[in-house]
């Protein structure tokens, strides 16, 4: 493999590793608790920003170029965890607003009006994060200090994202398959019932919330540690749109499904449109066509297959031997033939048709 | 009991048992429409109570108060001795006070199964900090409530559909999901919104037999029913609604003779 | 004294920006009361339109025929877009939310489209007709004066028809209650084509004079503009036309006045600061009833 490949391959993979745990954290607020957090991009940057401030060194260096807040360097991998946690904290009053009882467009446009907000302050308050023309420069962790080639550095940050991924899986993986991810799924499906049964749902949507904030903050930070620059032109709400997409495309709600989607949507759609010939077509076009095509892609999914290639999956539980046989032959439990007064045969029953 | 207007409803005497239940006049405004005026009655533990009277009497609304979704404009509602005003209703359910709904309310994209799981309060799997230190810690839980739900599905004859998706069930089903619901929660005392209402009578019949089968292992119902022969088989005690306001109680039979009532149903 | 000289010609500025941000806010909260969508394509149909009266005018039309051009343009596409996308949509059972993607993913195809087909640059509309006008301390061109014009006229009409005519009370109706409407005879699908080409032309007016106050635009104007117009909208109460004839009237001066105390750029965070308030304290906004969940109509 030539190297120019190599760092070809080494980028995308990085880049599918930021998605899946992009995937994973909107799948956590989206598919399985019904938050529509339009300003999911908000939090990734959030993430980056953090990540960036930590690691650049006083702001009086490299001339000074640039104007930013903080400006330390701590080391690895310690930025990566701060900036998840400064996502979540972020979290808790944008929630507090975004979060209350409001309808699902209503919170959706919400969530997207605070997202433009955010873009707008970040870009017009210099001395923050350097306004528009965003903050570059940042060095890549631990990279003076291993002392190997560009090369191998780019395929051990592969290793690294994967590590990341893996590690966020066992938390997210405990949470959709326990019981509080069947409460977040009840607090999607209805609500008014959930709580009603004893939900504390506000605590429930807040804390799928702050919790995918978190993952999206760190991605946002493994992102911009590789990449080395990060400014407002990243994270425009719209942004938001392309992990929906491949949430929607791979299968909301279905941790393996939002993968498959990150592969396809975000890597294999942009990628495949940067070799339309630039003969054809002035630069500007593969930028639009990629967006019509991410546009394009929604609609069509939302028409034929709403649900996702690879749906939620439903979830078995394992009946001890004696249930079953008894459920067979028709027979209650023995402590219950107590109460059995005018209760009809199974029969009637089971067969049940709409009424 | 005797027939008896409740706007001044005597205080427990020395051997009466303290209710369970009870609510003081109870008002609500909806813009300018006043959905319930002056509503007050006593539940007594371990009875069926129904709730009765012309459409429009603000029954669903007086059961959306008890259960917290609806707050009033005044009023209070007491339970188990504890005044409940202001508490939402996830608070009202922890301490036992359980309402199902009219339309059906069912987790839509969960299993029969999974609904029934998800019911039960207080799960220590629930909480991120237990799960974060992995299965074993919710496991023994879990097991004792998948044995709880599966008995109750046994019991109402379910036990096929346990995986089915709540949403493709028939109305008769998620109306007995419902009610598995309700009882998988430990509940002391369950508010029932029409619990027969659009089910087939072989089915409306069974589920009879359920909440006699319920109140004979202590839980208490209060049913806001429609069906008068029903509420007959069934009630311990009955509460007449009209215009918002509570105008009677006592037994189907001391409810016909009384003259405010059959006013009140003929005129709606 | 030097606060008049200052804060007075803004609030002039207000009016004017009063008068834009409510041709597309009665029309955004038009769409939202009688079809129950919160489009947010609206914007890139304010660009769209635009283009269309700029184009025009590059043929060799007048300023009065680009603005009706981009009138005409904005209520067929917008009339258009609800036809063949949303409403079949709606009808196949995409719920609240999935209708913000679909109407999010066609803004966006809309805005790139623009974007492809024009380029990147940002482009001029000179309207002309510069002459100042001084009133009551503030300075308005004539064009100014002919927007302001525009708006005012429009939300008259709007007012009568939506209050006067038989048109205007099936629209209400079905705004309030589709079903309802339907079964007591309205049309409500004739009543929703017109609500969309009625608040379609509201938008292609707004995306021509937004341009032509601001005189430079590009593929993005109309959907950087669309937060604004989504603040007023839900500040007046989502679906109450009135309603956002004021928010609008209060975020334009409130907007303009406050231009002169921060950095300019910045004023847009007004607007917001006020949604966010709203949000807050009394989510159905000024004028509005407490939301309910309801489903889209048709």
């Amino acid at each position: 493999m030539s190297h120019a490949f190599q760092f070809y391959a080494t980028t995308l993979l990085v880049y599918l590793g930021v998605d899946v745990l992009s995937v994973w954290s909107l799948n956590l607020q989206y598919g399985m608790t019904g938050i529509y957090n339009f300003a999911w991009i908000l939090f990734q940057s959030i993430g980056a920003y953090t990540a960036a401030v930590l690691t650049l060194g006083p702001s009086t260096a490299n001339t000074g170029f640039q104007h930013f807040i903080l400006g330390t360097s701590i080391p690895f991998p310690l930025p990566l965890l701060i900036a998840g946690a400064v996502a979540g904290v972020f979290s808790i009053p944008i929630g507090f607003v975004a979060l209350r009882r409001l309808r699902a467009d209503y919170e959706a446009t919400v969530m997207l009006v605070i997202s433009v907000v955010a873009t707008l302050i970040v870009s017009n308050v210099q001395g923050m994060f350097n306004g528009t023309a965003g903050l570059s420069l940042i060095p890549e962790p631990l990279y003076t200090f291993l002392h190997v080639s560009t090369l191998s550095y780019s395929w051990l940050y592969v290793l690294f994202t994967a590590v990341v991924c893996g590690i966020v899986y066992i938390f997210v993986h405990r949470v959709t398959s326990s019981p509080l991810g069947r409460a977040m799924r009840a607090v999607r499906d209805n609500e008014a019932a959930a709580e009603s049964l004893g939900k504390h749902v506000t605590s429930v949507r807040m804390f799928a919330f702050i919790f995918g904030n978190v993952i999206a903050g760190m991605s946002g930070a493994l992102l911009v540690q590789f990449i080395g620059a990060w400014s407002p032109g990243a994270w425009f709400f719209v942004e938001t749109l392309i992990i929906l997409t491949a949430i929607i495309v791979g299968g909301t709600g279905n941790n393996g499904g939002v993968i498959l989607g990150a592969l396809l949507v975000p890597i294999v759609f942009n990628e495949a449109t940067r070799y339309i010939p630039t003969s054809f077509a002035p630069a500007a076009i593969v930028d639009s066509v990629q967006w019509c095509v991410i546009g394009g892609l929604a609609l069509a999914f939302l028409w034929f297959r709403p649900q996702g290639i690879l749906p939620e999956r439903r979830r078995r539980f394992p009946v001890p031997p004696e249930y079953a046989a008894m459920a067979a032959a028709g027979r209650y439990p023995p402590h219950d033939e107590r109460g059995a007064t005018g209760t009809p045969p199974v029969a009637v029953l089971a067969s049940e048709t709409e009424s | 009991m005797t027939v008896s207007t409740l706007h001044d409803a005597p205080a427990a005497t020395t051997g009466a048992v303290v209710p369970l239940l009870s609510v003081r006049n109870l008002r609500r405004e909806f813009g300018g429409v006043v959905a319930v005026d002056d509503a007050s009655f006593d539940v007594l533990p371990g009875t069926i109570t129904s709730l009765i009277g012309p459409n429009g009497a603000g029954k669903s609304t007086a059961v959306g108060i008890i259960g917290g979704g609806i707050r009033p404009t005044k009023g209070t509602v007491q339970f188990a001795g504890e005044d409940l005003t202001g508490l939402p209703p996830y608070a009202r359910a922890e301490r036992g006070l359980i309402r199902t709904f009219q339309l059906s309310s069912q987790f839509s994209k969960l299993t029969v199964l999974e609904n029934l799981l998800a019911a039960a309060p207080h799960q220590r799997g629930e909480q991120f900090r237990v799960l974060v230190f992995g299965k074993r810690l919710w496991r023994e839980e879990q097991d004792r409530l998948l044995e709880r739900a599966y008995e109750l599905l046994v019991r109402f004859s379910m036990f096929e559909m346990r995986d089915e998706y709540a949403g493709n069930l028939s109305g008769g089903q998620k109306r007995l999901v419902e009610i598995m619901r309700a009882l998988m929660a430990n509940p002391k005392m369950v508010l029932l919104d029409e619990p027969m209402a659009g089910v087939n009578p072989t089915l409306a019949r069974a589920i009879e037999g359920y909440l006699l089968d319920l109140a004979a292992e202590g839980v208490t119902l209060l049913l806001v029913e429609h069906e008068l022969d029903v509420v007959e088989r069934l009630s311990d005690n009955v509460v007449v609604m009209a215009q918002g306001r509570t105008i009677a109680t006592g037994s189907m039979t001391e409810l016909r003779e009384n003259e405010e009532v059959v006013r009140a149903y003929l005129e709606g | 004294m030097l606060l008049a000289n200052v804060v007075v010609p803004s609030i002039g500025f207000g009016i004017v920006t009063a008068s834009i941000l409510a041709l597309a806010a009665v029309g955004f909260t038009l769409q939202f009361g009688v079809t129950n969508i919160l489009n947010l394509a609206f914007g890139d149909v304010m660009t769209a339109s635009a283009f269309v009266g700029y184009y025009v005018n590059q043929a060799g039309g007048d300023i009065a025929e680009s603005i009706l051009a981009a009138a005409v343009f904005g209520a067929v596409a917008s009339w258009a877009l609800n036809r063949c996308v949303f409403t079949p949509f709606v009808r196949r059972g995409t719920k609240l939310f999935g209708m913000v993607i679909v109407t999010l993913s066609v803004g966006t195809i809309v805005q790139n489209v623009l974007l492809g087909a024009f380029g990147a640059d940002f482009f001029t509309f000179q309207g002309g007709l510069s002459t100042q006008y001084h009133v009551a301390g503030m300075t308005f061109s004539t064009l100014q004066l002919v927007i302001i014009a525009i708006g005012v006229v429009a939300m008259a009409l709007l007012q009568l028809l939506l209050s006067r005519t038989k048109l205007g009370k099936a629209m209400r109706a079905t705004s309030a209650n589709p079903a309802l409407a339907r079964v007591s005879g309205i049309s409500t699908d004739r009543v929703v084509d017109v609500a969309w080409l009625l608040s379609g032309a509201m938008c292609g007016l707004a995306g021509i004079v937004l341009v032509l106050n601001t005189t430079t635009f590009e593929s993005t104007t109309g959907s950087s503009f669309l937060v604004v117009v989504i603040a007023a909208a839900m500040l007046g109460g989502v679906g109450r036309p009135a309603g956002a004839m004021v928010a609008s009237v209060v975020i334009g001066v409130a907007m303009e006045v406050a231009a002169t105390f921060i950095t300019p750029t910045f004023k847009e965070v007004i607007a917001f600061g006020v949604l966010i308030l709203v949000l807050l304290l009394r989510p159905q906004g000024l004028f509005g009833q407490a939301s309910s969940v309801r489903e889209v109509a048709a």
